[in-house]
């Protein structure tokens, strides 16, 4: 290997990293190794003077490659590599060692720290010393895009795309559009008509002329890879009859939303038994009848609402769905309204008015009397059917904690505010975008705080409830937000895709097919003339399957080499 | 066991007063602020809380409401203008209607047009039935002396067959009262000799109020002794002392010092608090339920009669000083029969009492909790 | 002293590696044993790198990938369920106890769960002792 001029750039990311891992020791040991030409620390090596640092080293030392020893690559890997552009060096000769998510962040013993970090940044070192220049592709970006699922958040992502003048696919699996807010009458906190905001929407969407509203359809296959997709789609013909259609899109928004939480599997409330139990959605139905009446038909003069309705239960779903509080005090309001001599109790555990207008919301909630019980956690409300001889119909038990008192609070109907679940189809739907769910069954976003709306694969796309409970003020501005990265891309016309991907070197390759049946992009074909297999590297995404099994070792992936890696264990073990 | 909630009580208990109780979310400031929430008596919020979620058999047992003084402290840091001190003394009014057995104070408290009617027809009936005595046996040109048009020895008989009456209902109230608080209470049991041993509280509190003067502004407890101590003397005076304030018209100042100066208190004082009802000059001031106000005016027109009666003595003018007293006794007849046991004046009575009950059951509690724990028991 | 194995740690990007990074950004600690290497799937693991990783003196290797089903690119850790089997006799062979090497699935969520493997793979491993391959290749070399 010719002379390699290594610079190692050390990060204190602040106190983050300098608080445990001792960077000067680092400094000290990594000198010690091969082609190690300059080693330094900085405060904040992702900020600009830290970046122009780094610059300003390879060209003055002529430096050929580069290791940064901070945070995860996963956050700035393409901070650094830009560095290097900018200094004139391939963004490949970039190599990061992960100090601080697995290092400083997670142990206290500053000398075993000290000396796991030293380990990692010299692996990274040994590793660069194998890295190639690596050029990123440049392919068309499709401006169409498909958008799963046509509730608020999905209609309006679309709205914002087909104004700038895209195509977009609207699929919705039922046969209408507006998905659960379709479903009630007002919203919380101001009272707004939901059917007013969705006509508003539905309308714009479907006389939009860069629109497709796809009803009663549904995503079959989704082929290819950002900017250039293909995507199946099972839709209704004129005579009902299934039909498929392939549509080209460059980008997904994956808009499924969610479903509600089964209340019968909560025995104690007695929803399925009790005629007078009801649920949030069965309410709305009420509501948006303008009349709310007990199963008998009779007015009920006293209606209790119960919060967390399979949320916040570790018996079911440990989280908070977020929006059946507000919802709930939306009730009282249009119960007080609806049957104006009515006794409404509100039995929650925690109240939360989380956003704009709600703590407002409340105070306008206990003003027209609302009677709010509280109780805790883990200590449920138990309903039962009353007596013959008494005024109510059902007897609520409440442990009330802000009284310390047990009570009986009288309620002739009862609404159980159902969390939300992720729907049945969303492994499915997962699997279809290639995307991961978490323990819940909520799509994962690239990441929680910074990226929201991206996922780990790279052209889709998710917003709204499908996503984690979230109001529609939140589903709306993700969906926007989605809108708005597909945009910017779009605005380009086409876009980088990595340099990784897997090659063979027809000299070593034996034609045995064995890596043909591998890969899951059918990106190797093979050659009946040659009789070689050749991948396609625009298809493969780099997974490696291929390389591990080549018997002959003819695959080599990018920027994974072998060799790259045999350093790597080597560094760590030193 | 689970008590039974009624959430229509706060509808009755809105015309007592308690519009905003809805409003408070229990965030504990104000008990928190109160100089006199203290273990085991905690209120406002308790109270609220109770009243909230309409717990009728706990409320009428609770002694809270009779240990606030309405400083107004807790109204001013309530976050949500919950008004909890207003709520107290709309409690304070309902108790007043729970412990009186015959009904007329529940009536007197839902409609001010009965209380005036009541008071309207028991004056009416008073003058009369004076005007009738008067005639039938007296000038009434004449003001003491034989002929006198309502001799003092009559009128002797006459006050304290409706003292008798007014404490045979006040009595049997506070017997209910009683009854409510502490004698129909399963958990805390107290002694007999504990009430004999303590009994000295009632007279203590009844005549300095000094509960009162523990809080943080001294000036309303300083008012209210002077309101007080006055109508006491007045009190005295007339029951006791009938005789020689009657004579005349040469000044009797070993007796009429006294009159003159609790005359002047009363007035001075019932002025100073309709002046801060009508500005609504201060927290407490903010709310004036009817029966705020008839108290007060009655007992203005009882004191401005009074002295106007003492004037005319003075300057010998029989029978406008016969016709004064006979309006005078129009005021006071309605006033003790209908405003001491069934309205707010009854407070007089269950505000010490409350005190003594409150010391006597927190006494009992402690020793038990010291038991409890295997604590010595206090000396 | 006590003995502190020297553990290598092969992470699939998408999942392991993300849910490692996890637990650092919950700051969830955990034992200093483990050095991890990345790579994009586990399918790209070569049981040669297990191999390489215990001949350089780890005193074991922990495999990370997606939960089955999960796998970002679709089937890849599938094919490191498959290898797996056979690369663990294959160590049996040589004499390599059964602990030393590990294959755990972490998804991106799981920061917890990765800490609790690495620190319940450290003591297993710190009760076997140093890794056998290190005694023989220094006797071995002593023999030459």
């Amino acid at each position: 290997m010719e002379d390699l001029k290594i610079g190692v750039f050390i990060c204190n990311c602040g106190t983050n990293i300098a608080k445990v891992v001792d960077c000067d020791a680092i400094v000290d040991s990594v000198e010690r190794l091969p082609y190690v030409t300059v080693a330094r620390t900085y405060k904040y090596m992702c900020s600009d003077p830290g970046q122009d640092m780094i610059q300003a080293d390879i060209e003055e030392h002529g430096l050929d490659r580069v290791v940064v020893a901070a945070c995860s690559p996963r956050m700035h890997e393409p901070t650094f590599r830009k560095t290097l552009q900018k200094a004139g060096l391939n963004p490949y000769f970039l190599e990061m060692a992960n100090i601080r998510e697995q290092c400083s962040w997670v142990h206290d013993d500053p000398v075993a720290a000290t000396e796991k970090a030293a380990a990692l940044t010299a692996a990274a070192v040994l590793r660069v010393a194998h890295h190639e220049a690596l050029e990123r592709r440049s392919v068309d970006m499709c401006p169409n895009t498909l958008i799963m699922g046509g509730g608020i958040a999905g209609m309006s992502a679309a709205l914002d795309l087909a104004d700038a003048g895209n195509r977009v696919y609207l699929a919705e699996r039922s046969d209408h559009l507006g998905g659960n807010v379709a479903r009630a009458d007002l919203t919380a906190p101001y009272l707004d008509s939901a059917r007013d905001m969705l006509t508003e929407r539905v309308t714009r969407v479907v006389e939009h002329p860069n629109i497709d509203v796809l009803l009663e359809s549904q995503v079959r296959k989704v082929d290819g890879f950002v900017g250039n997709f293909q995507t199946t789609i099972r839709g209704k013909a004129d005579d009902g009859a299934p039909t498929d259609s392939v549509y080209d899109v460059g980008s997904i928004i994956v808009c499924t939303g969610y479903k509600e939480f089964d209340a019968s599997r909560i025995t104690h409330y007695g929803y399925g038994k009790l005629p007078n139990v009801v649920t949030s959605f069965e309410l709305e139905k009420m509501l948006r009848a303008g009349r709310v009446t007990t199963k008998e038909g009779r007015v009920p003069q006293y209606v209790a609402i119960i919060h967390c309705v399979g949320s916040r239960n570790l018996e079911f779903h440990a989280y908070c769905s977020r929006v059946c509080c507000m919802t709930a005090l939306k009730y009282a309001h249009e119960v007080k309204s609806a049957v104006p001599g009515a006794y409404v109790s509100d039995i929650y555990i925690d109240m939360h008015a989380f956003g704009k207008g709600m703590e407002d919301f409340y105070r306008r909630s206990s003003e027209i009397k609302t009677l709010f019980l509280m109780y805790e956690k883990n200590d449920y409300p138990v309903i039962r059917k009353a007596d013959a001889t008494d005024d109510c119909d059902m007897l609520i038990e409440v442990n009330e904690t802000l009284s310390g008192e047990t009570i009986e609070m009288p309620a002739d109907l009862v609404v159980l505010m159902v969390g939300m679940e992720a729907r049945e189809d969303s492994e499915e739907v997962a699997h279809l975008v290639n995307i991961s769910r978490d323990k819940d069954g909520w799509f994962i976003e690239s990441h929680p705080k910074l990226d929201p709306v991206a996922t780990t694969t790279d052209g889709v796309y998710i917003a709204g409830a499908c996503q984690a409970p979230k109001d529609i003020p939140d589903s709306v501005a993700q969906a926007r937000a989605a809108a708005a990265r597909i945009l910017a891309r779009t605005a380009r016309g086409k876009i980088e895709i990595d340099a990784v991907f897997a090659e063979v070197d027809e000299e070593k390759c034996s034609g045995c097919r064995m890596c043909n049946e591998l890969c899951p992009y059918v990106a190797i074909e093979f050659d009946p003339e040659k009789r070689r297999s050749h991948v396609i590297s625009a298809l493969c995404k780099a997974c490696g399957a291929c390389v591990a099994a080549c018997p002959s070792g003819a695959i080599t992936a990018r920027h994974f080499t072998d060799k790259q890696i045999f350093s790597e264990i080597e560094g760590v073990l030193a | 066991m689970a008590i039974r909630a009624n959430p229509k009580l706060i509808t009755e208990l809105e015309i007592y007063g308690a519009q905003d109780v809805s409003k408070c979310y229990h965030c504990g400031n104000c008990s928190a602020t109160c100089p006199f929430s203290k273990e085991p008596y905690i209120f406002p919020r308790r109270s609220m809380r109770s009243l909230q979620m309409g717990l009728e058999a706990k409320l009428e047992s609770d002694l809270e409401p009779w240990l606030c003084y309405y400083c107004g402290e807790c109204s001013v840091e309530c976050p949500r203008d919950a008004e909890p001190g207003e709520t107290m003394m709309s409690l304070r009014r309902w108790l007043t209607a729970r412990y009186d057995f015959t009904g007329i104070s529940r009536l007197f408290y839902l409609s001010w047009k009965a209380e005036l009617l009541a008071v309207i027809i028991v004056a009416l009936i008073a003058g009369a039935g004076f005007l009738l005595y008067g005639f039938s046996q007296g000038n009434i040109t004449q003001y003491n002396g034989p002929d006198a048009f309502l001799p003092a020895s009559s009128i002797h008989i006459f006050d304290w067959t409706l003292a008798a009456v007014l404490l045979a209902l006040l009595l049997t109230n506070c017997a209910r009262m009683w009854w409510f608080t502490v004698g129909r209470d399963t958990k805390v049991h107290v002694p007999l000799s504990a009430y004999v041993r303590k009994i000295y509280l009632l007279p203590t509190h009844f005549f300095t109020q000094m509960r009162y003067a523990r809080c943080e502004q001294k000036r309303p407890w300083a008012i209210h002794l002077v309101l007080m101590l006055s109508y006491v003397t007045m009190l005295i005076l007339i029951m006791f002392f009938l005789a020689p304030m009657w004579s005349g018209p040469a000044v009797k100042w070993s007796v009429h010092v006294f009159g003159l100066a609790a005359t002047a208190g009363l007035l001075v004082t019932t002025i100073i608090f309709l002046r801060k009802r009508l500005k609504k000059s201060e927290v407490q001031y903010q709310h004036s339920h009817e029966t705020d106000w008839m108290f007060l005016v009655l007992l203005i027109v009882v004191a401005a009669t009074g002295l106007v009666q003492f004037t005319l003595h003075r300057l010998g003018l029989g029978t406008a000083a016969n016709i004064n007293y006979v309006i005078h006794m129009m005021a006071v007849v309605p006033m003790l029969l209908l405003e001491v046991p069934f309205s707010k004046w009854s407070h007089m009575a269950y505000r010490p009492l409350a005190m003594y009950f409150a010391d006597l059951k927190a006494e009992e509690m402690v020793s038990k909790a010291r038991e409890a724990v295997g604590a010595p028991q206090a000396a | 002293m006590t003995f502190e194995p020297k553990i290598v740690g092969f992470l699939c990007n998408w999942c392991s590696y993300t849910g490692a990074d996890l637990a650092g950004t919950s700051r969830i600690h955990y034992a200093p044993n483990v050095r991890i290497i990345r790579v994009m799937c586990s399918a790209r693991i070569d049981p040669t790198f297990v191999l390489k990783a215990l001949h350089d003196g780890a005193d074991g290797v922990l495999i990370c990938g997606c939960h089955p089903g999960d796998c970002h690119y679709s089937e890849g850790n599938y094919k490191m369920m498959r290898r797996y089997p056979l690369l663990k006799s294959l160590l049996a062979d040589y004499g390599i106890e059964d602990e030393r090497v590990r294959l755990e699935w972490v998804s991106a969520s799981e920061g917890q769960r990765f800490a609790d493997i690495v620190n319940d793979m450290t003591e297993r491993v710190r009760a076997l002792g140093p890794s056998p391959v290190k005694a023989a290749l220094e006797a071995d070399l002593a023999e030459r």
